[in-house]
């Protein structure tokens, strides 16, 4: 193992920004909120983050280790170690989140932006303040993994739709928040918290998986948003991209056991918008050997099959 | 200069529950600082659950019994008027909760799940799986953002203006600004949580539960009521404190010391491991001292041992303790044995609270609630389950007694507010250019190692006084204090300065309270005086602060309808 970690962290006064290196001598079975720790009271009091807990429930100390961000009190260093097969750290902010100093972070913005969903409970008509509610113990199951966030920040960091995203879609937590309500038997609005999810670019993600991963709490982020989605499509919100791109994939593959790649963008965006943006992207496609035009895909061999299948998810859902 | 009618100093189940109830008058100007985000409140912490009589596990169980309970595990310690109004008022805010949309655990007929608990008669602790802090926390802030209350997040208490018994308002620091502002208000409720980091490294605690309030209205002029008693829990990882549960002694886990022998046959050969939590603590911290433990100072240790359950076992029925272990300790307990020692969990004192029902404290317009203050319920020990319930409860009532005192009292004058805010500049400024000095942190480590040696888990006349002297230098050292920071924005530095000043001043309360408190009650155990004495401390400690001086006074308890017994259990 290591003897020295080579630890160079991301520092910002408010005006500029550098990177200042320690060397920390190694410790076994020590976690990165230790080494912060250690850096500050034993190296440099100027050193500036945040934490509170430190058994992974106030969600204070989540930061970005060589770009994947770990929540410090939880993340043993040999685990970092082992993972980058490095003993040189470059410990930065979480992203997507203004930064304040050094490794603390904004959370008022999100705030703002989680108030878009009404993140909080619009009570059903059979409860009261005064006697509460009746709720079947699967209906509290229905809630009790979303409600283990900690709003530590970790799936915003990872998210890369928010990488690129102009600051309108909603970060995973926001969703998740959303998804909450929305299926919690004491709320009587889930419309009310969905509508808006659905407003703000629901259809974008990536389906990349880093927010469900990286999340210390292993909540199912991305089966929510795939919950969010077929809501959305049930109160009426047929008629847009993603819900067409849904519908194509799911007509294509009933019919045929596989996608139409030329009758997909039209079926997604309608011919006039295929012509106008697709058609130029098309004809290089082509030019390259990528796609072919007169292609019109047959139905795969197992199709029987692939019927029964949506029969039976058809039956399941019902 | 900011000014609002109420303000909250704290956003967790006492701070939020009282910003909601005080903001329901929508004529007043409410709001509420917090020196952190509000969902990082140590509030979030607390795993078990919640205390109130609803019956639905137990039909005969009543907020009486629950009033019983409470007295008898405060050792007759906790002033029954107000654990009766606690306890029949208990069962409505549940419902409440419950309608704000905190997702409790529940029965087959769809009620909220109840569970047994330490010192409770009859199974009534409401939960949320082990994260029933966590989802009220986060229920409380909904709420909030949807009744639109004000906060001011990362805003520091720095001091109480208090001029010729009139309070007059706060003084607060921006921390992101580095600007000072003085507050005026026409009341407050502190709202700022324990102070178990006098103990340090060796606390459950978050590491911001400094007792920024307390000490704050300690300094005002309130007294602080019974700060010795202070609760401590046997199992605490090595390391960091964290807490590892019960349930490790429950299941069969061995206590190792350094010469491989399990110790308990000592102490208690017939329940060995499964003694009661004190005399656990007691046991691992004697073996330490008489230097059988494992490591050294504040360092030390003993070994749990769980391997023999087997793996099967141990991921069965203790999936979460082993990862604990694993990701706080670094130990695998299928392979190895894990270093432990007890760890300060609770500080059942604080600021003196006269008026339960208002949770006002003798200087009008200032209210406290929560584990800064003591009302008292939890008196000489606090049950499992009270602390969540103590919170949520009080903090509405503190919320309607400072809306209430804020409507009745107009603003003071501000002169002194302005002078402490001047003052609290001056310092500021003062500290961030001194470069000679002493290492602050080396001031804190030495108090918790103080404390916990000779303030802890058992205590004697001798080691108390020499803990009294020791704190009473350190507070001498503070003066020459440096911080190493001199930035003006988010002086992380300067906090934690004025943190370490707080938990100084609260020590020393501690170990005056202790040293003068010649009996053993409740989590207050001494070796030279091993007994309860009703007819000596059947009272409350209070400490006042006159400058530099404290004072000792004693008022009594109330009793209402239980008269005190011996506890046995």
């Amino acid at each position: 193992m290591y003897s020295t970690l080579y630890i160079k962290i991301r520092r910002f006064d408010g005006k500029k920004e550098w990177y200042q290196g320690y060397h920390l001598p190694y410790e076994k079975g020590r976690t990165v909120l230790w080494a912060l720790t250690t850096i500050r009271e034993q190296m440099d009091p100027t050193l500036v983050f945040t934490s509170a807990c430190r058994h992974a429930i106030c969600g204070s100390c989540a930061v970005t280790i060589n770009g994947n961000a770990f929540l410090a009190c939880k993340t043993s260093l040999d685990e970092v170690l082992e993972t980058f097969q490095t003993p040189h750290l470059t410990f930065e902010p979480l992203k997507n989140f203004e930064v304040i100093k050094d490794l603390a972070i904004e959370w008022e913005p999100k705030m703002e932006k989680m108030e878009k969903v009404k993140p909080w409970l619009l009570p059903a008509e059979d409860g009261s303040k005064e006697l509460g509610f009746k709720q079947s113990e699967e209906d509290y199951h229905q809630i009790a993994a979303p409600t283990d966030c900690i709003l530590c920040g970790v799936c915003t960091s990872e998210c890369n739709q928010l990488a690129v995203n102009d600051g309108t879609y909603l970060d995973p937590f926001i969703l998740n928040r959303a998804y909450r309500f929305a299926v919690d038997s004491r709320d009587g609005s889930p419309e009310q918290h969905i509508q808006p999810v659905f407003e703000n670019e629901l259809w974008k993600c990536l389906h990349c998986m880093q927010c469900v991963s990286k999340c210390p709490k292993g909540i199912p982020l991305t089966e929510q948003i795939a919950y969010l989605r077929q809501e959305s499509i049930r109160m009426g919100e047929v008629n847009n991209q993603g819900a067409r791109h849904a519908f194509a994939f799911h007509d294509d593959v009933r019919s045929k056991g596989r996608l139409n790649e030329m009758t997909l963008p039209i079926k997604t965006d309608g011919l006039v918008n295929t012509a106008m943006r697709k058609v130029p992207f098309a004809l290089r496609m082509i030019k390259k050997g990528k796609i072919n035009p007169f292609h019109m895909p047959k139905a795969v061999e197992g199709i029987k099959g692939v019927r029964e299948i949506y029969q039976y998810a058809k039956e399941v859902g019902e | 200069m900011l000014s609002y009618d109420v303000i909250i100093v704290g956003a967790g189940g006492a701070g939020m529950m009282a910003a909601l109830n005080a903001s329901e008058d929508k004529s007043l100007k409410v709001a509420c600082l917090s020196k952190i985000f509000p969902t990082r409140s140590h509030t979030g912490a607390a795993q078990g659950g919640i205390n109130a009589a609803m019956g639905y596990r137990d039909e005969n169980d009543s907020p009486e019994s629950h009033f019983r309970d409470t007295v008898k595990g405060s050792d007759f310690l906790a002033d029954q008027d107000a654990v009766e109004f606690f306890t029949s008022n208990m069962p409505k805010v549940i419902s409440e909760l419950d309608y704000f949309g905190v997702p409790f655990s529940r029965d087959e007929n769809g009620n909220i799940a109840q569970r047994p608990f330490g010192g409770a008669s009859s199974p009534r602790t409401c939960y949320s799986a082990d994260k029933t802090g966590h989802v009220i926390l986060h229920a409380l802030y909904e709420q909030c953002l949807k009744n639109g209350v004000k906060f001011h997040n990362d805003w520091h208490l720095l001091s109480i203006s208090v001029n010729e018994g009139k309070f007059e308002g706060i003084v607060t620091m921006d921390i992101r600004s580095g600007e000072i502002h003085s507050i005026q208000a026409k009341s407050v409720v502190i709202a700022t949580g324990g102070f178990g980091r006098v103990y340090w490294s060796r606390t459950t605690n978050a590491i911001n539960m400094t007792g920024d309030g307390t000490a704050a209205c300690f300094e005002a002029g309130i007294p602080l009521k019974d700060p010795e008693f202070v609760q401590f829990h046997p199992t605490g990882l090595a390391s960091t404190g964290v807490l590892l549960s019960e349930a490790c002694r429950g299941e069969g886990g061995y206590l190792i010391n350094k010469d491989g022998e399990r110790f308990m046959a000592r102490y208690a050969p017939g329940k060995m491991e499964l003694g009661p939590r004190d005399l656990v603590s007691r046991a691992i911290e004697t073996e330490i001292k008489e230097g059988r433990g494992f490591g050294e100072g504040m360092g030390s240790y003993v070994l749990m041992d769980l391997r023999h359950l087997g793996e099967k076992k141990i991921m069965e029925r203790l999936p979460q303790v082993r990862e604990l272990a694993m990701e706080f300790e670094g130990v695998d307990l299928i392979k190895e044995p894990v270093p432990i020692r007890p760890s300060c969990h609770y500080t059942m004192g604080g600021i003196h609270v006269s008026d339960y029902r208002t949770c006002s404290t003798p200087i009008e317009g200032i209210h406290a609630a929560g584990e800064c203050c003591s009302v008292s319920i939890h008196g000489a020990n606090r049950l499992g389950g009270n602390s969540v319930a103590d919170v949520v409860l009080f903090g509405k009532y503190a919320g309607i007694g400072a809306r209430e005192s804020a409507k009745k009292r107009g603003f003071s004058s501000i002169e002194k507010l302005m002078a402490e805010a001047t003052e609290w500049t001056e310092k500021f400024k003062t500290i961030r250019e001194k470069t000679n000095g002493i290492n602050m942190f080396k001031i804190r480590d030495e108090l918790a190692e103080t404390m916990w040696n000779h303030v802890g888990i058992f205590r004697t006349e001798a080691e108390m006084e020499v803990a009294y002297e020791k704190v009473s230098r350190l507070i001498e050292d503070y003066e020459f204090a440096t911080i190493g920071d001199s930035s003006e924005r988010y002086n992380m530095a300067f906090l934690n300065y004025v943190e370490i000043g707080n938990i100084l001043k609260l020590a020393k309360a501690i170990a005056l309270g202790a040293l003068n408190r010649k009996e053993s009650r409740g989590s207050h155990a001494r070796a030279d005086y091993p007994e309860r004495d009703d007819n000596n401390f059947l009272k409350h400690t209070l400490i006042y602060k006159d400058g530099d001086q404290y004072r000792l006074e004693y008022s009594p308890v109330k009793i209402t309808k239980y008269q005190p017994e011996e506890r046995k259990y």
